[in-house]
């Protein structure tokens, strides 16, 4: 159907300056058992066209549902109605690109693939870990669940280019949660961290049943631990809290849309300036971030962005210094920058925004043992529960579903409800180890937000464990 | 679009087999979403969508449950939902039975229809760009119709549709400090859009003066509605739901079971009749007018959805399935607003917060940032903007121990959020005078 529908929209296009064409077909599967008992499955299925149209200096879009003749010929109607509203009246003029691309393709590799796997196979597995996850009387709530995601997306301009990508990805989630005198611990594994594009079989090769059975005890252990001791202290932070790091406090800021105001009113501004790229020191030589839409299996892998720009790596961070910003090809226009493919839209009912694709630390090179080893007094701190940060992207305090006393080199007890709060601007120059490449993680969240109109998207970030001197950490009451 | 819904449904209705229950809910909008940016436009468009999800269980108890999107081409979309419902009929018999499964079998049909359009959006912006043209403005102008439906095949049907439009925009200085401000409503009218905007701009002049950086300490703090919705936000998180209370994952586990309470001038409603929301829930219950959620500081009933009814044998109350709140309504209190500042006397007036998560969620400790229109006063005045600060907190002392009272004035708050489909929440809510409000960065 869909190289049809590719023939058949060029037809429509209208006599403008530039027009582009971006269907997208959304498959969404969830499946949840909690407590022993499968809810409701949610099967979503979604798809619509928007027809973006730039003209005499005008920009609008039209996005539509409804993908009759009559249908697409509304939209068009809407998005030449607003291009011609809006001329004269834009912030910024958008330039078409002049590049054409054939035949472009992107395929997610799904080993396994979910639609083959059945219903009744998929609630058995998960019947099964939640027998794992309830293995204790003190586990007070538990559940675990998949949810599967197929973005199929078609683009096609009056430039005659015609892109197809398929990305499909899949989110296990598992939580068990632990109650003593009152007081509820709870630990996760998958939720926020642990998507990636990749067949069912990630969920067959993850060994799910040990991994309920683990955080089951993680949560009884720290159910019955003590408070986080509040100290300034080195942190040791896992891959599964540093996806948020990275993500708050480096990949928000580093958006240019966000630093030249577009958020100011929703998701906020950036400490980020113009003048800083090619000069600003952001942490220390050892932090090396990438823009990396190539990394195979990671969530936000592809080959095109959606406005038709070809998807390369590079580097925002490097030894430290900033490099470019994460501004795709329309908003380096407004400020004369190099741009990464990172234009993207939540579906088909709103226009591409900058967003972060995957923004991955690259390994260093230490083990994980020889980081260990070089803490006097500090915490390992995993998984995160908890995020805050402030407009400009600077002041953070996180908090950690489990926090491990690190002391003379060797790992100790473990402390429930730890928190670290600290300012960007400082903090990355605090970087003074990072796992090596045995320890980089391919993790990803599901949900980011942003935009006006609001949009949430999934996003990659790929890290290893990094320490931190001389952290402020604090705990629960 | 009425006429649309009803007459599919009733076709698809004719395709149930015996012995099985189908409900349908129907979520539709044509929307104009115009962004701005330095008072110019930067993304202008039009959405409409239309969606249908259908709901089969049988005899045995057993259900399952499927989303489309439609193209609102009758014989088109008939096709795409016949061919659903006979997926779903498939797949039914390999799955367990749902032992929480429970929808309404009493038909009771309700409508609501607001189908006058009163907007112009281009006149609007015709009138708007001129007025902001010598500001620095940002923020979104969406309007159009919302539409939600339900239909059984018990023969009940349900319709809520409505046309409003929400303004929602910050006004910035050269500080890059900001007043945020918002005009929502059906009707549009220049004064009071002009109104709104004239307020800001007076608040505006006030942040024109050099920020001042705050030490971490406790404060007397006057948060206003806007700010304090964003504290019952947080609580909302499981705060009201009867499974996250019964569980102990809600913040407010300790409220509702009697082991904490906040201030006795702190009532809490889901006010579904005072709100902008539908009053009926997608399994076919009609919801109350009015539930009391903690009355005089004590936790008085959950949201208690259908499924946690079976689950926990207690009555339901038409809640959603997440138990979520959707028009909370708050009880006023007795400060007047010419008497804010000097009850404040020496502290700080907090027009947003921002970027609320848990630091503790058992003992409901929260921390999040000031953000638009935040100011010391000194001696009952209003003397210098501040710069961003975090603040971590407990509502059992926030609305409890160190609650110095609540205004007399309540806004109604309706929610911007635009995430898949524009929002129907709101909440209608005081301001709060708040003792020994924990500053920590």
């Amino acid at each position: 159907m869909k190289n049809e529908f590719l023939k058949q929209i060029s037809a429509y296009f209208p006599s403008v300056d530039y027009c582009s064409f971006r269907f997208v077909n959304k498959y969404t599967n969830i499946v949840s058992v909690t407590r022993n008992v499968l809810e409701p499955i949610e099967i979503l299925e979604d798809e619509g066209v928007m027809v973006t149209i730039i003209h005499n200096g005008g920009y609008g879009y039209g996005a539509s549902s409804d993908l009759t003749r009559e249908g697409i010929l509304k939209a068009i109607e809407e998005a030449k109605k607003w291009a011609e509203y809006s001329s004269g009246k834009l912030v910024h003029v958008p330039h078409p690109p002049s590049m054409r691309t054939d035949d472009g393709k992107y395929f997610t590799h799904e080993k396994d693939s979910w639609a083959k796997e059945s219903n009744k196979d998929k609630v058995d597995y998960l019947m099964q870990i939640n027998k794992s996850l309830k293995s204790k009387p003190t586990i007070s709530n538990w559940g675990a669940s998949f949810r599967y995601n197929k973005i199929e997306t078609l683009f096609t301009d009056t430039n005659g280019s015609d892109i197809r990508q398929n990305i499909s990805y899949i989110l296990p989630q598992l939580v068990a949660c632990a109650e003593y005198k009152k007081q509820i611990q709870t630990r996760t594994f998958g939720g926020h961290a642990h998507a990636r594009q990749i067949g069912y079989n990630f969920l067959r090769d993850s060994d799910l049943i040990t991994k309920a059975e683990q955080i089951a005890n993680d949560a009884i252990e720290l159910s019955m631990a003590p408070n986080c001791p509040d100290s300034k202290m080195d942190a040791l932070i896992a891959p599964d809290q540093m996806i948020l790091q990275i993500h708050e406090s480096i990949g928000h800021p580093l958006e240019l849309d966000r630093i030249l105001g577009d958020e100011r009113n929703y998701a906020g501004s950036s400490f980020v300036n113009l003048d800083m790229f090619g000069e600003y020191k952001y942490g220390s030589d050892k932090l090396n971030i990438s823009f990396n839409p190539n990394q195979e299996s990671e969530l936000a892998t592809y080959n095109y962005d959606d406005d038709g720009t070809a998807a390369t790596k590079k580097y925002l961070i490097k030894d430290g210094i900033l490099e470019r910003p994460i501004g795709g090809f329309y908003s380096s226009q407004r400020v004369n920058q190099d741009y990464v493919a990172c234009s993207r839209a939540t579906s088909w009912n709103r226009p591409p925004i900058d967003r972060m694709g995957n923004i991955n630390l690259e390994p260093g090179e230490s083990s994980f043992s020889e980081m260990i080893a070089s803490v006097e007094d500090g915490i390992l701190l995993e998984t995160n529960n908890s995020w805050s940060i402030d407009d400009y992207r600077n002041k953070f305090q996180f908090g950690c579903e489990k926090g491990t006393v690190i002391k003379n080199g060797e790992l100790k007890s473990v402390t429930k409800n730890p928190n670290y709060r600290g300012i960007t601007k400082e903090f990355w120059h605090n970087l003074s180890m990072v796992g090596d490449e045995t320890s980089f993680s391919i993790l990803g969240t599901a949900n980011c937000g942003k935009g006006e109109p609001n949009q949430t998207i999934f996003v990659g970030h790929a890290t290893p464990p990094c320490l931190f001197r001389e952290i402020d950490i604090f705990g629960g009451e | 679009m009425r006429d649309y819904f009803e007459n599919i449904a009733q076709k698809l209705f004719k395709h149930i087999q015996k012995d099985e229950f189908l409900i349908l809910n129907f979520d539709a909008e044509v929307s104009n979403f115009v962004r701005l940016n330095k008072a110019k436009i930067r993304q202008p468009g039009n959405v409409k969508q239309i969606s249908m999800s259908l709901s089969l269980s049988n005899r045995d108890k057993r259900n399952l449950k499927s989303y489309v999107r439609l193209n609102g081409s009758f014989d088109k979309d008939l096709s795409t939902l016949i061919k659903t419902l006979n997926y779903l009929r498939r797949e039914l018999p390999d799955l367990p039975k749902d032992p929480y499964l429970l929808f309404s079998k009493s038909v009771q049909s309700t409508e609501v229809s607001d189908d006058k359009k009163y907007i112009n959006d281009e006149e609007n912006l015709d009138y708007i760009l001129p007025k902001i043209a010598s500001l620095d403005l940002v923020g979104i102008y969406s309007s159009g119709y919302i539409y939600t439906g339900l239909a059984n095949s018990l023969g009940q049907f349900n319709w809520h549709s409505d046309y409003s439009f929400s303004f929602d925009y910050s006004i910035y200085n050269e500080n890059n400090n900001a007043i945020k401000l918002n005009y929502s409503s059906k009707k549009w009218n220049n004064e009071e859009f002009e109104t709104n905007l004239d307020q800001g701009i007076k608040k505006l002049k006030i942040l024109s003066q050099s920020p001042r950086t705050i030490p971490k300490g406790e404060y007397t703090v006057y948060l206003e509605p806007s700010a304090l919705n964003e504290i019952i936000d947080m609580m909302s998180w499981g705060g009201f739901s009867y499974k996250a209370n019964k569980i102990g994952t809600s913040p407010l586990h300790l409220l509702s079971k009697g082991e904490k309470t906040l201030h006795a001038s702190v009532s809490i409603d889901e006010n579904i009749k005072g709100g902008i929301s539908a009053n009926f829930s997608s399994d076919g219950f009609i919801k109350p007018d009015v539930i009391n959620m903690i009355k005089d500081g004590e936790f008085t009933e959950s949201l208690t959805s259908p499924r946690s009814s079976l689950e926990y044998s207690v009555a339901h109350n038409a809640s959603s399935i997440s138990e979520y709140p959707y028009s909370i309504d708050m009880r006023a209190g007795a400060i007047d607003d010419d008497a804010i500042l000097s009850t404040i006397n020496n502290g700080l007036y907090i027009s947003n917060l921002w970027y609320l998560n848990f630091s503790d969620r058992n003992n409901a400790r929260m921390t999040g940032l000031t953000r638009f229109g935040c100011f010391v006063v000194e001696n009952g005045q209003l003397t210098a903007p501040i710069n961003t600060m975090r603040f971590d907190d407990s509502v059992y002392s926030m609305l409890g121990e160190n609650l110095i009272g609540l205004t007399s004035n309540r806004e109604l708050l309706i929610d911007s959020g635009t995430y898949e489909e524009r929002s129907t929440s709101s909440a209608r809510l005081p301001g709060a005078v708040v003792d020994n409000f924990k500053m920590t960065l």
